[in-house]
């Protein structure tokens, strides 16, 4: 009996996961200069601010994260007399909003600071002023793969022209030390060197792999303004109280600054930032084996003239050849589920035998 | 589609068909895939021992340098000449299928145009009869009429029509499918028949075994007196196998409405062999029977029209 399908036993189906990283560079320019700000996104509700990879009203752009900041609730910028109590407000509500959804409830079902070194049992110091970079989902895909992230700020220079020293913070060492008590997932410490991190010193950050979260102390950016104090530049628009090089990043978040002109500042003076995003694809491998007296015939109306095989150069004993391009999956009732081509036609006799390794990817 | 890049490593471009992330997105169990077919769609065997004179390495030279395009997800494109499994590899002829036009005047092909006709309502009947050689009554089909006819069989001249063609290759069972939106199947004898399914881009797939209203053996005739005669009604000149003979019964949206004749077709000046002549709505599609065994195909035009 002829036969143009073959059923797939259950040896020949398998599942597998795979873990697929992509390397994504952002460089300082693109978030700030190339685009002369038209890939800014500014919210009317100054809550935070959205990064575009090209002007945002085109079609072609792409959001790649957010920039905010705010501050803890009982931190000093909290208790200290605001200038504008609206935009402190907002800055608590950012962070708080933030804290909830990466780091969750204390026993007394009070929001958590973003604490320093991650344990929360300790009293160690929190991160009580910080900037947050959320990046999209089209550039952490799944997570952000451990140990691949750096930030580079640049320390000098003035308004428009970057310059002067860098500064790189990464999550040394997370490939194999992460922390896994947050509700949002794993989560990394962010060091200015491996050093650092292995002696456990000076947290400046922290990365949140599945969450595609970054926290910035705002120490980072005071221990900036000192490297460059004295040398007066000032971003443009900006009263000196709104710039790192003449006020420190605590009197910006209580001044009259806004979560936008905080976000401004810290655009201005980021060099890049890479890391390595992860999908996890899960697969099904359809192993789809042709034995030696499979499928070395064909329906194809060009195979035979006159119902004559063309191929057998009218010889009876002449092998029968056929030129596999296309292997399709089926369900019970005949529907054609999934397709797969060949990126070259391969010729099948009944002196070979075939396996087709198919892989969908879910 | 694009060509997939044959300069290095053979590689394999899988993709999940529409239908199959429709099956997918439901979530009700009916996406599992339990069965493979392999099929050669690009290839022209024309072309084999088309460069003879270099030596028998050379003969398949062409096929092998055949460009492949990426897959369509669209699951009606592809895979539409399936390669066979059968034990016996010293095969030299293979069955195909043809619309067999021959038989009797009600199974003719239209006489200008090498189409079915589908009058989809009574207007278009009464106009043009129901005896118009190659129109359908797609408004009444048990009124009788014309009909499709689909043989299958070894076509050669080197084999006697006596013969009884190898059970292996006969046709038992028949695919045939069609655009729901435009019409349905119903037998020779009218009675209309549910599709076995129905995929996402509206195209019916209706299966036949043999021994029913529609698929039966072709008539084998081993008295020298009488061959000569019915070979004059046949397409297929070698050993004959089954036949499929259906008609289609137009969609009644076809009649109540000209939406789908103005959004799918367009007019023309239908001249009937009984010499009617008038302007018509029309809508070219195509109705496909493949044999379940051999996986031959065959597209068989049709033309839907509307007075």
């Amino acid at each position: 009996m002829a036969t143009t399908f073959k059923t797939l036993l259950n040896q020949d189906i398998t599942s597998t996961k795979t873990l697929l990283h992509e390397a994504i560079p952002i460089t300082g320019s693109m978030v700030s200069g190339t685009y002369s700000d038209n890939n800014i996104k500014d919210y009317s509700h100054a809550m935070f601010q959205s990064v575009y990879d090209y002007p945002y009203l085109s079609s072609s752009a792409n959001h790649i994260f957010d920039i905010t900041a705010g501050f803890a609730t009982g931190s000093g910028l909290s208790a200290s007399a605001p200038a504008d109590i609206d935009l402190q407000r907002k800055k608590i509500n950012m962070y708080n909003t933030l804290a909830q959804q990466l780091v969750g409830y204390d026993a007394n079902g009070d929001i958590r600071a973003f604490d320093t070194d991650g344990d929360f049992s300790s009293t160690a110091a929190f991160h009580s002023s910080s900037v947050f970079f959320n990046f999209s989902r089209l550039l952490t895909k799944d997570e952000m793969k451990k140990g691949t992230f750096t930030i580079t700020f640049v320390t000098g220079g003035i308004s428009g022209s970057r310059g002067g020293t860098t500064q790189i913070y990464g999550d040394y060492g997370a490939a194999t030390s992460y922390k896994v008590n947050s509700p949002a997932g794993e989560y990394g410490i962010l060091y200015r060197n491996a050093n650092e991190a292995s002696a456990g010193l000076l947290p400046k950050g922290l990365i949140f792999y599945q969450a595609g979260v970054v926290l910035m102390t705002g120490s980072v950016f005071a221990d900036m303004t000192a490297a460059v104090a004295g040398s007066g530049f000032a971003w443009p628009g900006m009263s000196s109280d709104l710039n790192f090089a003449t006020a420190s990043f605590g009197t910006m978040l209580n001044s009259t600054a806004s979560i936008t002109d905080v976000s401004n500042g810290v655009r201005d003076q980021l060099y890049n930032i890479s890391f390595n995003n992860t999908t996890e694809l899960n697969s099904t491998i359809y192993f789809c084996r042709a034995n030696n007296n499979d499928f070395n015939y064909s329906a194809n109306p060009t195979y035979t003239s006159n119902s004559k095989i063309v191929v057998k150069d009218n010889n009876p004993n002449e092998v029968p050849k056929t030129y596999i391009t296309t292997i399709g999956l089926y369900s019970a009732d005949n529907e054609l589920l999934a397709v797969a081509k060949l990126s070259e036609p391969l010729k099948k006799t009944p002196n070979d035998e075939l396996t087709f390794r198919v892989r969908l990817d879910y | 589609m694009a060509f997939l890049d044959n300069s290095g490593d053979i590689i394999l471009d899988a993709v999940l068909t529409d239908t199959g992330r429709f099956r997918l997105a439901k979530g009700d169990g009916t996406f599992k895939i339990v069965k493979f077919a392999l099929a050669d769609d690009e290839i022209d065997y024309g072309t084999y021992k088309s460069i003879a004179d270099s030596g028998s390495a050379y003969y398949d030279i062409q096929i092998l340098q055949t460009p492949v395009l990426e897959a369509f997800t669209n699951n009606t494109s592809t895979m539409k000449s399936k390669l066979i499994s059968v034990a016996n590899t010293n095969l030299l002829y293979l069955p195909i299928m043809k619309i067999n036009n021959l038989y009797e005047s009600a199974t003719k092909l239209d006489a200008n145009r090498d189409v079915f006709m589908v009058g989809v309502n009574n207007d278009s009947m009464t106009t043009f009869l129901s005896t118009t050689q190659g129109l359908l009554n797609g408004n009444k089909p048990a009124d009788g009429g014309n009909y499709i006819r689909v043989d299958q069989g070894l076509n050669t001249n080197e084999i006697s029509p006596t013969l009884i063609i190898d059970p292996s290759l006969r046709e038992d069972v028949y695919s045939v499918q069609m655009d729901n939106r435009l019409g349905s199947l119903v037998s020779p004898s009218g009675v209309p028949t549910n599709f076995s399914f129905l995929d996402d881009d509206n195209i019916a797939h209706y299966n036949f075994a043999k021994d029913n209203n529609y698929v039966s053996d072709i008539q084998v005739e081993t008295d020298p007196n009488l061959v000569a005669g019915l070979n004059t009604q046949m397409v297929i000149a070698g050993p004959r196998g089954t036949k499929i003979c259906f008609k289609i019964k137009a969609n009644n949206d076809l009649a109540s409405n000209d939406f789908l004749f103005n959004k799918l077709g367009s007019t023309f000046t239908y001249v009937s062999d009984g010499g009617s002549t008038a302007a018509v709505k029309f809508i070219d599609s195509t109705v496909r029977v493949m044999g379940a065994t051999t996986g031959y195909a065959i597209d068989i035009p049709v033309r839907y029209i509307k007075k």
